[in-house]
């Protein structure tokens, strides 16, 4: 849709999709946990559908022994036999659907945690390669997809499958003859589908689209509703909604069309095996090779696999589509993880090298070249140059985000790649451009990395930034409820957030990317004030996106073109005349008298 | 589902009443079709049973190949009616149920942007369920009332069947369905209870999962992705006790259902072998009434149902209701102004303005300077209109007259407020840059230059040259694909494109670099107030960028409420140190 030349995305870019095999054998290891469960399952459901076997069959007899004529006291006795195989189904149907539910759910439950865990474990520089829209929709729809399958499909699907399986093994065992005339059935059964679902599976694909597209209207004009209002682009949107709804109603009725002809077809299965049996059964009883009874107990066998049938026909849709989405969130849980080294070291102190590193994104221009920095323990460094000389990308490189092409990475004295992650992420903290505030309470958002942590203590770290005064002032303080579906919080309130949860952290290293940026006129002073709360007494490398940011640095570094040409303190650099000084000069000609 | 969803028939609030009956009329063409076609078909399904009762009774059992050739004819011509009339009822039913869901999602949608700003109080998620789950389920009810009606009439055929047969076992099953579906349904509250419950259980583990792939660089940032996934672990485990909870009355329920079905037909099958032994009804007759005692559950249960889906149509029409008939927060004015870019704020008190008085005159660059966010966060609120006049002390004027009294298109279309965090909507680079050029101004080459010209003041130039197809390069909602910095500059441009008398900027500069802001400070000045600019735009911008501050005629500094200095900013930054360390930061 937006694919413009390179739009195309590489390989690379696609999280793997797990093939049929191998996720069934995910499904089948998560079975093996509940093993005595889905066996108690399947045997109950089994049971409880033979149960609804016997009322037919028993029917068959009641009309032969009418038919002879029989005493009311054999009459009651047959029917006594319904009611009972009645109540036995009953209870065994109602023991099968929790045992079903017990075990669908339980993996279900494992299943999703595992793909979750697997993704928010993704090494680092593989997640930077994803696009974020994938990965969420295999931990959001795909995952919601498989679950209402198993919680609303399954049961019934298992339970028609079992029921149409014991009833035909009922009609042939009732007169084989009879049970190959209901079969005359299945190849209209099997030509419908063979017609259908070709042809309806683009047409879902469509809708699904369609919809996805109107909520996408409908999304974009709420949020923007600021921006549509000053625009005075209310008919404009309104329209679009229009006209985006009307696509996706219109393909709704379109597959609807569809599916009722398919249904046509279902119709002309069942009335086709019902003659057939009504026809053979007026044969057989003819030739005395089989009697009335035995006719009546099959077309009733028959009359109830209607339902089940219809079931399975309609069912087997989702459930392609639930394997779909099976196979896409067994391909996230597939991938590997790396395994901690073997000999993992700890960093000795916060100090930071960066030796000979270069880097350029994917056959690209280089963005680094032959970087070399060291920043001492307690050291504050800040990293100053346009846009494109690779800030960001330096300081991702040193926060182990991306692994650089060339040179290494030391961390108080170890190789990145010799830390285990768990010891990485609790020595190093990155504050990047990318703010999130989650859903939850205001006091869970600051605790993410330390989720014991006491009410005291998140109050200590949101002082520590000065963002206590506003947050105690939220309508329910610390606990109101924040982000999607909660009170939606400025850019330079989730600035702060990320601060305040660097100081609860409390890493030896911090980088800071990007911090700031979005705060406004007298915010960005505050977040300034922050950031160097936040980094009081660890070694701090300072993406100084804004000059006023790096003024207080012990030292300043300046990339161009993904090199570094200058090194000092302000005063330094400002006396030296280089780069640096010709933009403080800039900003200061503007910056009004010093 | 929440709970609100269950809540009883009859709860719906007037105006939810209304809709439903409009739902019906607007629909009755469809409706009629629809429920005909239901009607036919649940009759033939009902005769199904007695189909098969006959053919056995005069063919099977009598031998007669006349009699077989003519009932499996007469089976055939059954089932074409039944799907015939199933076919043409449900794709009525169907078209009607999806256009009625249409209109109603079109006409919430135009509520909610309805530039008077509806007062519903309820926020963008909330809204959007309404727009599109309660939409879609009030329009269910096109699916409920003709199921209601088609299983009254399958009840109905299948009783005038049962009783033609025998009157006193017709009345027997009549009576005994529906004391038994009744029955079951005792269940119902408790599963829809449990059900609602693990539906929200499943809901939030689905949204947690979301909201944390989305934050996970902040997760990752500060090394709390175990912690994130040992929660979600936590909500996941949850949602499956929820889930587990709730397996047992749904598997009571229909094991219940099972058992009573059963029990229904060993009593008419009883009833009917007694009857069939003394000769009181013949074979064929008793094969008939054990199948319509097998039938007779289907439209009983479904009758079920449709107590429960019209409930929930109640329930959705009740909330849609509240937010379509939610009034408005801003009256429209009837005055037309001709447009001149003169504002004046005159002794005006709301939220914490106290007593501001401002001026911006045709053709002046002005800076504004607040201490305190929130009150220059009330300026921008007041020239947006947005804020209803009874909530303002103090007159707000444009070109003369009280905001107010403007008509809405007017005001917006003379004094332009480009939101502080920038919208952009999913499109092209083109749609978005130029979604406040007016319709009828310059189309073709000019158009494109004008765009042009306005990338170019605001550094968007660069952004649209980062992408291979330009203007033509199409992001998604929001431009989610564009950094902070790239949306701001194209947010900008879009403004500037717009060539508003009056534009009013809110920080306009946050998200980009000093070298960039530079530029953008420039290209703004020049595109505003430049030679080729035309006389008499006017310009104002809250900022504490000295870049922008320092090409502004005049810079106020609002403290208190109420203007607290005035001057250039070279004057400003000179005397007051307070200044100074605002904007030099």
């Amino acid at each position: 849709m937006t694919a413009g030349p390179t739009a195309a995305p590489s390989a690379h870019r696609v999280l793997p999709i797990a093939s049929a095999r191998a996720t069934l054998a995910l499904v089948r290891a998560e079975l093996r946990g509940v093993r005595g469960p889905a066996a108690a399952a399947l045997a109950v459901s089994a049971a409880a559908n033979a149960c609804a076997l016997i009322a037919p069959w028993v029917l068959g007899l009641l009309v032969d022994a009418v038919d002879e004529g029989t005493t009311t006291a054999h009459a009651l006795t047959l029917t006594g036999a319904i009611a009972a195989a009645a109540v036995a189904g009953g209870v065994l149907t109602a023991v099968a659907f929790t045992l079903l539910a017990r075990t669908g759910e339980t993996v279900l439950a494992r299943l999703r945690e595992r793909v979750v865990r697997r993704a928010l474990l993704l090494p680092a520089p593989v997640l930077a390669r994803l696009s974020a829209g994938d990965l969420l929709s295999r931990v959001g729809d795909d995952v919601a997809v498989v679950g209402d399958t198993i919680r609303e499909k399954v049961p019934f699907l298992l339970s028609a499958l079992l029921t149409v399986v014991l009833t035909m093994g009922g009609l042939i065992a009732l007169d084989w003859r009879l049970g190959l005339a209901g079969m005359c059935a299945l190849p209209v059964y099997a030509f419908a589908l063979r017609w259908y679902l070709p042809r309806s599976a683009p047409l879902y694909v469509d809708e699904r689209a369609a919809m996805g597209e109107r909520a996408q209207a409908l999304v974009g004009s709420l949020h923007g509703a600021e921006t549509v209002h000053a625009y005075r682009l209310h008919a404009h949107r309104r329209a679009l909604v229009d006209e985006r709804s009307a696509v996706a109603r219109d393909a709704t009725v379109r597959v609807f069309r569809l599916f009722t002809r398919f249904g046509g077809s279902m119709n002309m299965a069942e009335c086709v095996g019902l003659s057939a049996i009504l026809a053979v059964g007026f044969a057989l009883v003819g030739g005395d090779a089989a009697t009335v009874g035995q006719t009546t107990a099959a077309a009733l066998y028959f009359h109830r696999l209607f339902g089940p049938l219809g079931a399975i026909m309609v069912t087997f849709n989702d459930v392609q589509s639930a394997g779909t989405s099976l196979a896409r969130m067994a391909g996230v849980a597939a991938m590997p993880l790396p395994e901690p080294p073997a000999d993992a070291m700890v960093p000795a102190d916060g100090g930071v090298e960066v030796l000979g590193v270069g880097h350029r994104y994917d056959g690209g221009p280089p963005v680094l070249r032959d970087v070399t920095l060291r920043v001492a323990p307690g050291e504050r460094v800040a990293l100053v140059g346009g846009s494109g000389a690779g800030k960001t990308t330096l300081a991702s490189v040193v926060a182990g985000l991306l692994t650089p092409a060339e040179g290494a990475v030391r961390l108080g004295g170890a190789p990145l790649d010799r830390l285990h992650p768990d010891a990485l992420r609790r020595h190093l903290a990155l504050v990047s451009q990318d703010t999130h505030v989650f859903a939850g309470t205001l006091a869970d958002n600051v605790r993410l990395a330390v989720p014991d942590a006491g009410e005291d203590r998140v109050r200590a770290a949101l002082a520590a930034v000065d963002a206590l005064s506003w947050a105690a002032a939220l309508p329910e303080g610390l606990d109101t409820v924040v982000g999607e579906g909660g009170l939606r919080l400025t850019a330079f309130q989730a600035q702060h957030l990320a601060l305040a949860r660097v100081v609860l952290a409390d890493p030896a290293v911090v980088v800071l990317d990007e911090a700031g940026a979005e705060a406004g006129s007298a915010g960005a002073r505050v977040l300034e004030r922050a950031a160097v709360a936040a980094t009081r007494g660890r070694t701090a490398l300072v993406v100084a996106h804004r000059l006023p940011q790096a003024v207080e640095a012990d030292r300043i570094v300046v990339l161009d073109a993904g090199r570094v040409v200058e090194s000092g303190t302000h005063a330094d650099l400002v006396a030296r005349g280089g780069r640096y000084a010709d933009l403080w000069n800039a900003w200061s000609a503007t910056g009004a008298p010093a | 589902m929440s709970a609100a969803d269950t809540a009883p028939a009859g709860t719906a609030p007037s105006g939810g009443g209304r809709l439903l009956r409009r739902a019906l009329l607007r629909n009755r063409g469809r409706l009629a079709i629809g429920v005909t076609g239901a009607s036919l078909h649940q009759t033939a399904e009902a005769l199904v049973p007695v189909a098969i009762g006959l053919v056995i009774d005069r063919a099977v059992a009598t031998g007669d190949v006349r009699a077989l050739a003519v009932s499996l004819a007469g089976l055939v011509l059954l089932f074409t009616v039944l799907t015939m009339s199933w076919r043409f009822g449900a794709r009525s039913l169907v078209a009607a149920i999806q256009g009625e869901a249409h209109l109603l999602r079109v006409e919430a949608a135009e509520r909610m942007l309805d530039p008077r700003r509806q007062d519903s109080g309820m926020r963008a998620g909330e809204q959007l369920s309404i727009a599109t789950s309660d939409a879609d389920r009030l329009a269910r009810l096109l699916h409920f009332g003709p199921s209601f009606v088609s299983g009254v009439v399958g009840l109905a055929v299948s009783a005038v069947a049962l009783l033609r047969i025998d009157s006193a076992l017709g009345l027997g099953v009549l009576v005994g369905v529906p004391v038994l579906v009744g029955a079951v349904q005792v269940l119902g509250p408790l599963l829809t209870r449990r059900a609602a419950s693990q539906q929200a259980a499943t809901a939030a583990t689905t949204a947690l999962a979301a909201d944390l792939v989305r934050g996970l660089p902040v997760l990752r940032g500060v090394g709390a992705e175990t912690a994130a996934a040992d929660g979600y672990q936590r909500s996941s485990g949850a949602a499956l006790r929820a889930a587990l909870h709730a397996a047992a009355p749904s598997g009571a329920y229909f094991g219940a259902t099972t058992a009573g079905g059963g029990l229904l037909l060993a009593g008419a099958a009883a009833f009917a072998g007694w009857a069939a032994i003394n000769g009181r009804i013949t074979i064929g007759e008793l094969i008939t009434v054990v199948g319509l005692a097998q039938f007779i559950t289907e439209p009983v249960r479904e009758l079920g149902l449709c107590g429960q889906g019209i409930a929930v149509a109640r329930a959705s029409a009740g909330r849609l209701a509240a937010m379509l008939d939610a009034p408005y927060r801003l009256a429209p004015g009837d005055r037309a102004v001709a447009g001149e870019a003169r504002v004046d704020l005159r002794g005006v008190h709301h939220g914490p303005l106290r007593g501001l008085t401002l001026s911006v005159r045709p053709g002046e660059f002005v800076g504004v300077v607040g201490h305190d966010p929130a009150e220059t966060r009330a300026l921008v609120a007041l020239l947006s209109g947005r804020t209803p006049p009874g909530e303002v002390d103090g007159d707000v004027l444009v070109d003369g007259v009280p905001l107010g009294d403007i008509r809405l298109d007017d005001a917006r279309r003379t004094v332009l407020v480009e939101p502080h965090e920038p919208d952009l909507f999913e499109g092209t680079l083109r749609d978005n840059v130029r979604a406040g050029v007016p319709a009828g101004a310059a189309g073709g080459g000019d158009d494109e230059a004008g765009l042009w010209a306005a990338l170019r003041a605001t550094a968007g130039d660069e952004v649209v040259r980062a992408h291979p197809d330009g203007l033509d390069h199409r992001i998604t909602d929001r431009g989610t694909t564009l950094s902070g910095g790239q949306r701001q500059r194209l947010a900008l441009a879009r403004a500037v494109a717009a060539r508003p008398p009056v534009l009013v900027l809110d920080e306009p500069t946050t998200a980009v670099d000093a070298v960039t802001e530079e530029t953008v400070a420039q290209g703004l000045r020049d595109a505003r107030h430049g030679p080729d600019a035309g006389a008499g735009l006017a310009t104002l911008v809250v900022t504490s960028s000295p870049a922008l501050l320092a090409r502004a005629d005049r810079v106020v500094v609002l403290s208190g409420g109420a203007v607290a200095r005035e001057g250039t900013h070279a004057d400003l930054a000179a005397a007051d140190p307070d200044y100074r360390r605002t904007v030099l930061r």
